[in-house]
């Protein structure tokens, strides 16, 4: 049995039951999506946004709704023990991280397959880059945002007030990576080059490692019951 | 999991463990020989929970170690894991999933060859199996229990650990796990259990122990222990509390 055999397993038992349930797919693209109708109607309906405008209001959209996909998924290994479970079996916390990791990469990212396009519907008309060109930069701060977010609720999800707690931990670490992104997003909605965005990526790829390693390591202590 | 002759299959040596300021275990020393059923009874609070974690290295104590045969616990506890298996409080298994779902990931976690087969005939051991489709959220209390079995012996564990493993089973589960238990003996697998229930835990043990605040104030073999003798130890020790 290798690790990459116990991952893909893991993996796909969170996929399942979400797929199963849609628990946190339903909330996470709903929310989403009610946020960005709130700040349609907040800007005037109709009326245009610019690329700056229009980056803030995807990246707060896409933010807020990932984050109650974030604290389901451990919430389940917390329910019963299951989390207990997962330890007394052969495979690693390092390997427990990197599928949960993965359950929320896949999560956000069907998520934005219903909050991009909706994003374009409301407030598309003014840009001069379609969605594609957003590709990179949303794959880059899913990878972030799931990494710095699954070891957040692994802590979070041992105290009382998990659901509050999640977010105040979590917000502060993402900020530059979400600062980058809005950055980014309204260089890539003006049609920019994807080399003239490097300033940009470059450090949100060393966010990505950064905080994928630091997950990887702190892990086994974030979710041990000492 | 292989053994060399004369050595313990488990050595627990001056085990402590403090939560605060608080002792849960003072100075457990404790051996068994591979394929003995310890049945471990205590009042409330007596460490016994705590006790059957850090064996299942859910928990590191504060001081003292345990050693389960050549298995180093702190670097490698994976391989040692594998052949573990454990029924706690908590059910462990996923309400969204059927019970066919459940056992056949934690077979195919554990690298069971063929997990389908496996939790199958685990579902048939427990008399589930005409539920095999049925989400765990569904079943009843006993079955819920029936089936944190099932899943305990997935890996077939060769050592076991039991926490108040009668907790909620009507008669008929109650045998079904007693059957399951005397089994598991008979091929010669390692249990310690953890029960209140005196008749339960008596009719399957092999050594008897009494652990009270955090000490194991009483270890003996079942064939030398005098049952009306015990049960009034038992008492002194519940009534202590």
């Amino acid at each position: 049995m290798n690790s990459l055999q116990q991952i893909l397993f893991l993996l796909g038992k969170d996929l399942r039951i979400e797929l199963r349930k849609k628990e946190s797919l339903v909330s996470m693209a709903f929310f989403g999506a009610l946020i960005l109708v709130i700040l349609n109607i907040a800007a005037g309906i109709g009326k245009q946004v610019d690329a700056d405008a229009g980056a803030g209001i995807l990246w707060v959209a896409i933010i807020f709704s990932s984050v109650l996909g974030l604290g389901r998924v451990f919430a389940r290994e917390k329910e019963n023990g299951c989390v207990a479970a997962l330890l007394l079996s052969p495979i690693s916390p390092g390997e427990i991280f990197i599928a949960k990791v993965l359950v929320n990469f896949c999560l956000m990212l069907l998520s934005q397959l219903v909050l991009v396009p909706v994003f374009y519907v409301l407030f598309g008309s003014n840009f001069s880059a379609g969605p594609i060109a957003l590709v990179p930069i949303l794959l880059l701060v899913n990878l972030g945002f799931s990494t710095t977010g699954t070891l957040i609720s692994a802590i979070s999800a041992g105290t009382r007030r998990n659901e509050v707690l999640l977010p105040i931990l979590l917000f502060p670490l993402i900020l530059p990576l979400t600062a980058l992104a809005v950055k980014a997003t309204a260089g890539a909605l003006a049609a920019r080059p994807l080399t003239e965005l490097m300033d940009q990526l470059e450090p949100m790829i060393a966010f990505c490692l950064i905080f994928s390693a630091a997950g990887y390591l702190l892990f086994p202590f974030a979710i041990r019951e000492d | 999991m292989t053994e060399t002759n004369g050595s313990a299959f488990l050595s627990i040596d001056g085990l402590r463990k403090s939560y605060g300021g608080l002792e849960a275990l003072r100075g457990v020393d404790l051996e068994l020989q591979r394929g003995e059923f310890l049945c471990l009874f205590g009042p409330n609070g007596a460490g016994k929970s705590t006790l059957l974690k850090i064996i299942a290295t859910l928990l590191r104590p504060s001081s003292g170690r345990v050693k389960v045969l050549d298995y180093d616990l702190d670097e490698n506890p994976q391989e040692y894991r594998a052949r573990l298996g454990m029924v706690s409080h908590q059910s462990f298994v996923y309400q969204d999933l059927t019970l066919l779902e459940n056992l056949e990931f934690y077979a195919a976690l554990y690298g069971v060859k063929d997990p389908r087969q496996r939790a199958l005939a685990l579902l048939e051991q427990v008399n589930l199996a005409d539920r095999y489709d049925m989400p765990a959220g569904h079943l009843s209390r006993g079955m819920q229990q029936r089936l944190t079995i099932a899943r305990a012996l997935v890996n077939d564990p060769a050592l076991l650990l039991l926490d108040e493993p009668y907790t909620g089973l009507d008669e008929h589960a109650a045998k079904v796990l007693r059957d399951q238990l005397q089994l598991l003996h008979d091929r010669k697998r390692t249990i310690i259990m953890v029960t209140h229930n005196l008749r339960r835990g008596m009719e399957s043990a092999t050594r008897l122990g009494i652990l009270a605040r955090g000490e194991l104030v009483y270890l003996q073999e079942k064939s030398a222990v005098d049952h009306a003798s015990f049960e009034e130890l038992y008492f002194q020790h519940l009534e202590a509390v």
